[in-house]
């Protein structure tokens, strides 16, 4: 599996958990899991374009 | 046991909470709350196979490094399932595997979402939420 789609795994997992843990409501339960799921991929993709505008550097060494 | 009933004593509370220490979700499906506990289970093997399939650390307490004292504790929050992967099975983790350091992630997630459960069921059998 791809960085990315493990990263939507594991928000996914994370957004279920937390949304069946702390909400009763199947609506509040929906509206939670929307939240973190969509806060954690979107904040990584976001985060992840902010980094693209900044210098790379030099290459990594190839061990 | 179920919702409608009095708190429970404070002995039941705890064995029920080792119990959901010991098998993840076992105490919400004991609480009688067993859509919750489906969700729970399916949620920690999910995270628990995917960080063994990509050999992430399962940590153990190393000598001149407290923090995995600290990360050993919340990966063994996940209860029967640390000591059959440590135990039985002799799993360690890969540091060259490719997905060590997501493994790693999943692991220790499965490890502190079970220990969250535990306080959960033990606020549920005193009767603190319902």
């Amino acid at each position: 599996m791809s960085h990315f789609g493990l990263m939507v795994l594991y928000a996914g997992l994370l957004g279920a958990f937390f949304a069946v843990l702390w909400r009763r409501e199947r609506r509040a339960q929906v509206k939670l899991f929307l939240q973190i799921f969509l806060g954690l991929v979107g904040g990584a993709v976001a985060l992840g374009w902010l980094m693209y505008l900044l210098p790379s550097g030099p290459a990594a060494p190839i061990p | 046991m179920s919702d409608s009933t009095a708190a429970l004593s404070t002995g039941r509370a705890i064995a029920l909470a080792l119990l959901a220490w010991f098998v993840p979700s076992a105490g919400h499906f004991a609480l009688r709350h067993p859509r919750r506990a489906a969700v729970f289970a399916v949620v920690i093997a999910v995270a628990l196979l995917t960080g063994a399939t990509l050999e992430g650390n399962l940590y153990r307490p190393v000598a001149g490094q407290p923090l995995t004292a600290l990360a050993t504790v919340g990966a063994m929050g996940m209860g029967a399932p640390y000591f059959v992967l440590r135990l039985a099975l002799a799993y360690e983790g890969d540091p060259t595997a490719a997905g060590y350091e997501y493994g790693t992630a999943f692991l220790l997630s499965a490890g502190l979402m079970n220990l969250l459960l535990v306080l959960d069921v033990w606020d549920l059998a005193r009767r603190h939420r319902t």
